[in-house]
């Protein structure tokens, strides 16, 4: 570790040192907002001016909070698909799996909430490794195919179990607490979910640094030349998807007790879809990407209907589209910038953004 | 009752062959899997509701317009979309058929409402008894026009020099391209017949239920199909979409309703885990 490290200390100071002062204070006032960020979406005014719907982007705490646990899903799909390279379409079964584990032991057994998150974790990770067990078998499109029937086969349990224990209303959640701290209110949530987002956010990324880690992205860039360097990437998947299923289960269970309240149908194909999509809107195989991504996927559909209120139901198609045809408006508008993405920027908004420092040159030097 | 549910198995299991040959042809040509071959197929039973509803086309230009238009979509979509994105990796191509379909999905909901349509057309409607069966007309006349176009196919596949010029661009696009097959026009033409063929089931899936965008999940049975019967297997798509409707009939009968799914994925993982090349598909092999 130290010698690897050894260089960077020298190039660092060879830099000038404010560089590492504008990180500072970049990383101190990106703080400074995510901590204010709450307060303004309560209140709804500035330092005391008032602000309208629409210079809030129509944005309230709900979507934030639903947006944050987007992030942790987002990124433990990027981890597994961007990073690992194993593409998972049924990304959905580990979502539901965490919130039949939250409904098993929170809802029916009554445990504590962080006992209760860590099994929705285990049984991720479990129903993880079991549909791993495939990439020891078979390769590409036809694991694409046995992570769909891993998901057929999960959404089945739920709706059996549902129905067993529960009724056609789905299964309750109550409010979770955290030790005598109850996430009864957004802002709550809020504080909770963000420390979570940046835990997992900071445990991937620490993750991809460490010696498997880097064996987890040659694996996905060549498969074979990793081999031959020794490393059993039949171990290296299978680990790879209990973790990413594990943190996608805990997403789930978070889901679940959000809207408290799931039922078979939350979980279906298109909820695992929306993950894809969100990783390849921000970017594949970057762990900022899936941040970037799931924030577009969930904030987007609010600010276009703030702009529908704003316009108003005008007569022609405009007026239609905003008005009646607005959820299709959004899935038109995602499924495009998807498709133009995938063209003319594979590496999603985050390649974007590099690209445009490049045009700019506004590039650090070195 | 058994005869009663094989049937009807059959009967749609035949459609389902035809969408999924649709989604072979496709796969063979250009390596794509196809997730947009469901909206495929509710694009078919929309350009019937447009033509025979409300056009009031006579049946038989409706069935040309329906194809003619089916074709140029595909060959739009091939050129416009997949073109550009030959070579890159399947994740970006999967979900490039995916972001299609939801586009798709949402343009036909603005176009025409999401509410569901029913879909009249003077195919005989009726039904008789056949040795103790109740034999449906419509679901008779499906199977049959299914058969119709499959058999068409792998005549055409087989025995035409077009034919012949698509089996060699989707055998080998190099050794192709050298001895002077166009490529390209192959593959447009692939996803043409591909886009049509699923047209033809959305025009009798849309008789048999009601049309509207929920028919992409019918349409996307085509998926297991194809696996179970093995990706790069003409007759194989077809024994997959047979197998796949009978199961289908059979397991909402004798288990419950909502199994259907379930059963046929399981069916899927098994093959996959020991017989990934399918029921009729080749062994590839892998050299080191």
């Amino acid at each position: 570790m130290s010698d690897l490290a050894a260089p960077k200390p020298e190039a660092a100071a060879a830099a000038p040192t404010s560089g590492k002062l504008r990180r500072a204070a970049l990383l101190a006032l990106g703080l400074a907002v995510l901590l204010y960020i709450p307060v303004l979406l309560t209140d709804r005014s500035i330092f005391g001016i008032r602000l309208t719907n629409m210079q809030l982007l129509n944005l309230g705490l709900t979507q934030i909070n639903l947006m944050l646990i987007s992030m942790l899903g987002a990124l433990s799909l990027n981890y597994l698909t961007g990073c690992a390279g194993l593409i998972s379409i049924g990304h959905a079964a580990f979502y539901a799996t965490g919130a039949m584990a939250a409904a098993i032991f929170g809802t029916q057994l009554g445990w504590p909430f962080p006992v209760v998150l860590m099994m929705a974790a285990i049984a991720g990770a479990a129903v993880g490794v079991l549909a791993g067990l495939p990439s020891l078998r078979v390769q590409g499109l036809y694991f694409v195919l046995s992570t769909m029937a891993v998901h057929y086969l999960v959404s089945f349990v739920f709706l059996e179990y549902q129905f067993r224990f529960f009724d056609v209303v789905g299964i309750p959640f109550g409010t979770p607490s955290l030790g005598g701290f109850d996430l009864n209110t957004p802002m709550r949530w809020y504080f909770f979910l963000l420390v979570l987002v940046a835990l997992v956010y900071v445990g991937l990324s620490n993750t991809l640094r460490t010696r498997e880690g880097r064996a987890l992205l040659a694996m996905r860039d060549h498969e074979r030349a990793v081999t031959s360097l020794g490393v059993d990437v039949r171990v290296l998947r299978i680990k790879a998807f209990g973790l990413s299923s594990a943190i996608a289960a805990v997403a789930g269970a978070l889901y679940a007790y959000y809207l408290s309240n799931a039922t078979s149908e939350t979980f279906g194909i298109n909820f695992a879809i929306q993950f894809i999509a969100m990783i390849i809107i921000g970017g594949m195989g970057s762990l900022r990407g899936a941040l970037i991504g799931a924030a577009v996927w969930l904030l987007l559909p609010s600010v276009i209907a703030g702009f529908a209120a704003e316009i108003g139901r005008g007569p022609g198609i405009v007026g239609s589209l905003l008005g009646e045809h607005r959820a299709q408006l959004v899935q038109l508008i995602f499924g495009v910038l998807v498709i133009v993405l995938l063209i003319f920027a594979p590496g999603g908004l985050v390649s974007l953004g590099e690209r445009l420092k490049g045009l700019i040159g506004f590039r650090r030097k070195g | 009752m058994l005869g009663q549910v094989l049937f009807s198995g059959l009967a749609l299991g035949s459609i389902y062959g035809l969408v999924a040959l649709g989604f072979v042809v496709i796969f063979k040509a250009t390596d794509v899997f196809n997730f947009a071959q469901g909206m495929f197929v509710v694009c078919g039973a929309y350009l019937a509701v447009t033509a025979i509803s409300l056009l009031g086309l006579p049946f038989p230009v409706a069935v040309l317009f329906i194809v003619a238009v089916a074709a140029l979509m595909g060959m739009g979509i091939h050129a416009l979309l997949i073109r550009p994105l030959s070579g890159r990796p399947i994740l970006s191509i999967i979900m490039l058929t995916i972001a299609l379909s939801i586009v798709l999905r949402a343009l036909i909901e603005i176009v025409y409402g999401p509410a569901g349509r029913t879909l009249a057309s003077p195919l005989p409607s009726g039904s008789f008894a056949f040795a103790g069966l109740r034999i449906s007309q419509l679901h008779l006349t499906a199977a049959l026009v299914s058969w119709f176009c499959m058999i068409t196919f792998g005549l055409f596949f087989r025995f035409t020099s077009a034919g012949l010029l698509m089996r060699a661009a989707a055998d080998s696009h190099e050794a192709a391209t050298i001895s002077g097959v166009r490529v390209d026009a192959m593959n447009r033409l692939a996803w043409a017949i591909g886009f049509t063929l699923a047209a033809i089931g959305g025009l009798f899936l849309g008789q048999l239920q009601i049309v509207s965008t929920e028919l992409e999940s019918i349409g996307l049975l085509a998926l297991p199909a194809v696996v179970i019967g093995g990706l790069q297997s003409i007759p194989g798509a077809i024994l997959g979409g047979l197998l796949v409707g009978i199961i289908e009939q059979l397991a909402s009968t004798y288990i419950s309703p909502k199994s259907s799914d379930v059963v046929i994925y399981a069916l899927l993982l098994a093959i996959l885990l020991l017989r990934p090349w399918g029921l009729l598909g080749q062994k590839a092999v892998n050299r080191v």
